[in-house]
Order: C-alpha cells, then structure tokens, then sequence
C-alpha cells in the first residue's frame, strides 16, 4: 500500500515482532478471561496465562530499546508468580 | 505513515484491552485473583507509558515505568507474604 511506508528492514522487523506481542497479549487477555470462577485450581490457570502476556510486554519492552526493565521484569515475573501460587495454595485453599 | 508506528498504535490498543481484561479479574471475589490482576495490570501499563514514551517524546513516563516495575512486583510479593500468614 502507499500510505505505509517501511523505512528499514530493521523497523520492518521491530513491526513484526510488536504485532506478535500485540497478537500474544490479547490472547491473554482473553484467556484471562475466559474460565469461569467455580472451575477447580483455576487461579493458576490465569497465573500461566498471565506468564504469557508478562512474556510479550518482556519482548515489546526489548523491542522498543528499554533492555534494563525488560530484564528486570523478566528475573522478577517467575518469583512474582511463585509467590501468588504458594500464598493461594498455603493461605486460602487450605482454608 | 510508518508501519513501525503503526505497530505500535496496535500495541497500545491490545494493552488497553488486556488492561480492561486484568481489572476485571482484579474484582473477583479471592484475594488471589486480585493478585493476579493487579501484577497484569502492572505490567501492562508500563509497557503502555513506555510506548507513550516513545510516540509522542514524553520523557517523564519512562521513569514512572521503572517504578512501576520494580514496585508492583515487590508489593504483589509482599501482600502474599501477608496472604499465606508469614
């Protein structure tokens, strides 16, 4: 098309990888969404969907050159999980 | 109009959906969940100001992204550790 204008092959690249975390982040959005409240253990269904929206903005942060926060919230996104997982499992389902 | 721009716009739209999804978990009736909801909402909104950043030049949203993503995991930790009966 004429109006979209693709500068280099490497903004080409960029393009396509922030469409992907675009792409991956609505899917977890409506993954989120979708299972219903009374459904066995379904709180750590949405914490390993959540892992994959965490994942895309981890790939979109990279991709827009903010390499420092993308690497601290890729070391503190598996404890961030661990740490809701135990707290549900040790203080409201064993309640 | 760049696509990379252009890219980014799709970006910033499928934050702001996966931001409505996030809140709406947040409101469910578990702590747990509320839990879940806000780390989404955390990281999705960094990632939305570090876009703003870079569209439209507003230097000051980079540096309420970095709190935003050292802190809200670090509060998301510690209210578990409240959670669980530490």
């Amino acid at each position: 098309m004429a109006f979209i204008e693709v500068t280099d092959p490497i903004s080409l690249v960029k393009s396509i990888l922030l469409i992907i975390c675009a792409v991956l982040v609505i899917l977890g959005g409506i993954g989120i969404l979708r299972y219903k409240d009374d459904l066995e253990r379904v709180m750590y269904a949405r914490i390993h969907i959540l892992g994959i929206a965490d994942m895309a903005c981890i790939l979109a942060l990279l991709v827009l050159g903010e390499y420092l926060l993308a690497a601290a919230y890729f070391v503190m996104a598996p404890f961030n999980a661990h740490a809701i997982a135990n707290a549900h499992y040790y203080g409201e389902e064993k309640r | 109009m760049d696509l990379l721009l252009i890219s980014e716009y799709i970006l910033l739209a499928a934050l702001a959906i996966f931001s409505l999804a996030t809140i709406r978990i947040t409101t469910r009736k578990t702590i747990g969940m509320s839990l879940v909801g806000l780390s989404g909402l955390a990281i999705a909104v960094a990632t939305i100001l570090i876009l703003i950043k870079n569209i439209y030049g507003i230097g000051f949203c980079g540096d309420i992204a970095l709190a935003l993503i050292v802190l809200g995991p670090v509060g998301t930790i510690a209210f578990s550790k409240v959670l669980k009966g530490d």
